[in-house]
């Protein structure tokens, strides 16, 4: 058993490098979705960071370069959705949806220009290289907690970032105001809150902290954009943020419960021997899938998000 | 401003109902306009980039025109299949993202009853029918799924159909297309086996690939419509779309079992969206490959926005993208991604996002005309 200690904790640190964009951008709704917009853009905007990630990092040679790009693509589009939905309450869901078909499109288009090729980007400098990872020699070995001893930055970003964004929605006073926007801006803006404000805030933070998925894909996980991204991982972390009740350790969970299922999936292919080597690969693939719904029907129960969650807000005259 | 606003939220649908239409012509055409601006900024022509691409879209009479029109219907059929997917959830208040996954599933069932023993043998008159009706209910029942986890477990559609959507696509292609349903060696075909001749959808325009798809999901859009409209069934589902925000209160206590007609709605929508995947297998693929193109069901969203959800509106959004993506072949001859039309498409979507901002630009139009001629009435127009 002991010599599977090593390949155990491999498979964490796996799960973990497959979990952290899906964090980012599941935290990126929470921010966004308890001010009262729906963001399903999380995917179309982690593309846009991803491929502007790597454009900055190719145009410098520097990975923060390339950070800061897709931060900023981040903040572009998070004002474009705010725009859209705050400013003139058009349907959130439909401005979302726009987002992402532009970044199919857009995003293949500046590929194509841009390096000239199809499909993907040259390598770039990236945060998974072996010198920009941080190291914690004193925990290689021991089960489990072994994963962490190598990871990116932005691994560790987005597990800090779930303790942060706990504080600020739960305990400052801009956090409550967010909450009572999300649940009854009418109440909120009687009390003296400055309900657009607040929604312009929240949405272009959570779209912000959705381009850091994109940026933990290309310039974390990998280091080059490739076409396919974001993968379908903003609609996962859609999804993990619905599941875990729109709260940021609510997403962790449900995060958690998802990568569980893929170290599952990953050790039971990598030991299966009898009967397990049987079953085909197309079940152990869709196993994390299967198991999100399951513990929804068994566990979880209703999922009630932020009563106001969605209903473009408009000034009584 | 205050009135104008009034107006236009709250009597569009009596005085001004042609804006309903007029709202997506506009965002179609500031979205060509747009899209223009962002080829001449990248460096290239938006002339040449157009003129390609309605040159060859199918749209418009010219060189080979005909194989042009063909292919531009073929696809629309799809669209519209996806399309309708989204808009029947839409209208009963659901959000349904799983228009991939049926599409997928209708595929596969579509491959399977085509080449499968029992059923190869048939007259077409008997199989075709056949295979129509199999598929509809596999994606049926893949769609209900969903329906019943949300009626009776109260788990949100967007969450059961995005998993679902991936769990059909690893059951697939991860295993019923490597492995049961895989062709023998000896045939040297990757994927499924290729569907027998009494499975294929007849052609109906002979040198071209122009089969009766069309005709199919004209007519299933009309039964839609019927359903919608014309009884008191779809009149409960939209019913429920109406009062979605205020939790249904209203349906369930006008006697509307809103549990059932969710989970009927769920299936019908998945039932239309995997005609599409059906289309794709008996009029253009022949088999289900190894890996399937995808991309219609998150397009089919796009088409059923731009169509406002409704039936004949999913049909022209469904002909509109179906054009642009035959025309995007040739838009690679003027070095443009042949992807360039889902930024138009994009745009466009974008442009109905923003309603609000065009009808309210339209308002003051026709306020500041009406306030020239009297000009003691005033406007609310800033």
């Amino acid at each position: 058993m002991n010599s599977n200690i090593p390949f155990l904790n491999a498979s964490i640190a796996q799960a973990l490098d497959y979990t952290a964009p899906i964090l980012f951008a599941a935290l990126g709704g929470v921010m966004s979705e308890n001010a009262g917009v729906v963001n399903i853009a999380l995917e179309g905007m982690m593309r846009f960071a991803a491929f502007f990630g790597v454009w900055g990092s190719f145009v410098s040679g520097n990975a923060w370069v390339g950070l800061l790009w897709g931060v900023g693509i981040g903040i572009v589009l998070g004002a474009l959705h705010a725009y859209i939905t705050v400013k003139w309450a058009g349907d959130q869901i439909i401005s979302g949806v726009a987002i992402n078909v532009m970044a199919m499109g857009m995003i293949t288009y500046l590929l194509e220009s841009v390096f000239k090729t199809t499909g993907y980007s040259p390598p770039v400098a990236y945060f998974g290289a072996p010198a920009s990872k941080i190291h914690l020699a004193f925990l290689k070995g021991i089960p489990i907690l072994g994963a962490f001893a190598e990871l990116t930055i932005l691994i560790w970003f987005a597990l800090i970032l779930v303790v942060v964004l706990h504080f600020v929605l739960y305990h400052t006073v801009l956090g409550l105001r967010i909450r009572a926007v999300g649940e009854n801006p009418h109440a909120a803006e009687t009390l003296g809150v400055n309900v657009f404000k607040i929604k312009w805030f929240a949405v272009i933070s959570g779209s912000v902290l959705a381009a850091f998925g994109g940026l933990a894909l290309s310039l974390g996980t990998l280091s080059s954009f490739t076409n396919s991204m974001a993968m379908g991982k903003g609609f996962i972390g859609l999804a993990a943020m619905i599941f875990g009740k729109w709260t940021p350790f609510g997403a962790l969970g449900a995060i958690l419960i998802f990568a569980g299922a893929q170290v599952l999936q990953l050790f039971m292919q990598g030991t299966a021997t009898g009967f397990a080597k049987l079953i085909p690969l197309g079940f152990y693939l869709s196993l994390p899938y299967m198991l999100t719904i399951g513990a929804l029907i068994g566990v979880v129960g209703k999922a009630v998000g932020p009563a106001s969650d969605g209903v473009p807000y408009k000034k009584e005259s | 401003m205050k009135d104008v606003l009034k107006r236009i939220v709250f009597g569009k649908r009596e005085k001004y109902w042609w804006m309903n239409a007029l709202v997506p012509l506009i965002s179609i055409l500031l979205a060509f306009i747009v899209g223009a601006i962002f080829i001449k900024i990248t460096g290239r022509s938006p002339v040449v980039a157009y003129k390609l691409l309605f040159g060859a879209s199918g749209l418009f009479p010219g060189p080979y025109w005909k194989s042009h029109f063909a292919e531009m219907l073929l696809s629309s059929s799809m669209y519209i299949a996806t399309g309708l997917g989204f808009a029947i959830a839409a209208k009963g208040g659901l959000f349904n993202i799983g228009a991939e996954g049926h599409f997928i599933v209708g595929g596969i069932a579509a491959a399977y009853l085509g080449y499968a023993k029992p059923f190869a043998g048939l007259p077409k008159f008997i199989h075709l029918p056949l295979i129509i009706v199999g598929v509809m209910l596999a994606g049926g029942i893949w769609g209900a799924i969903a329906g019943y986890l949300k009626a009776k477990r109260g788990i949100h559609e967007v969450i059961t159909t995005i998993m679902l959507n991936w769990i059909a696509l690893y059951l697939i292609e991860a295993w019923l297309v490597i492995g049961p349903m895989e062709a023998a060696v000896e045939t040297g075909i990757s994927g499924t086996p290729y569907i027998s001749l009494s499975a294929k959808l007849p052609k109906i325009l002979p040198p071209t690939r122009l089969n009766i798809s069309i005709i199919i999901i004209l007519a299933v859009t009309f039964l839609i419509w019927y359903l919608f409209y014309k009884t008191t069934f779809g009149y409960e589902i939209r019913t429920m779309g109406h009062t979605l925000m205020f939790g249904m209160e209203a349906p369930k206590a006008a006697g509307i079992n809103v549990e059932r007609r969710t989970i009927q709605t769920m299936f019908i929508a998945g039932a239309v969206a995997a005609l599409g995947g059906a289309f794709m297998v008996l009029g253009v693929l022949f088999q289900y490959p190894p890996i399937f193109e995808g991309g219609y069901g998150f397009d089919g969203i796009a088409v059923a926005l731009i169509g406002q959800n409704e039936p004949l509106g999913v049909i022209l959004a469904g002909i509109l993208i179906g054009a642009l993506r035959t025309g995007a072949t040739t838009v690679q001859l003027a070095h443009i991604p042949k992807t360039f039309p889902s930024i138009i498409e994009g745009f466009t979507v974008g442009f109905i996002a923003l309603q609000m901002l065009i009808r309210y630009w339209i308002m003051k139009l026709i306020q500041g005309r009406k306030k020239s001629v009297q000009t003691e009435m005033g406007g609310g127009a800033k």
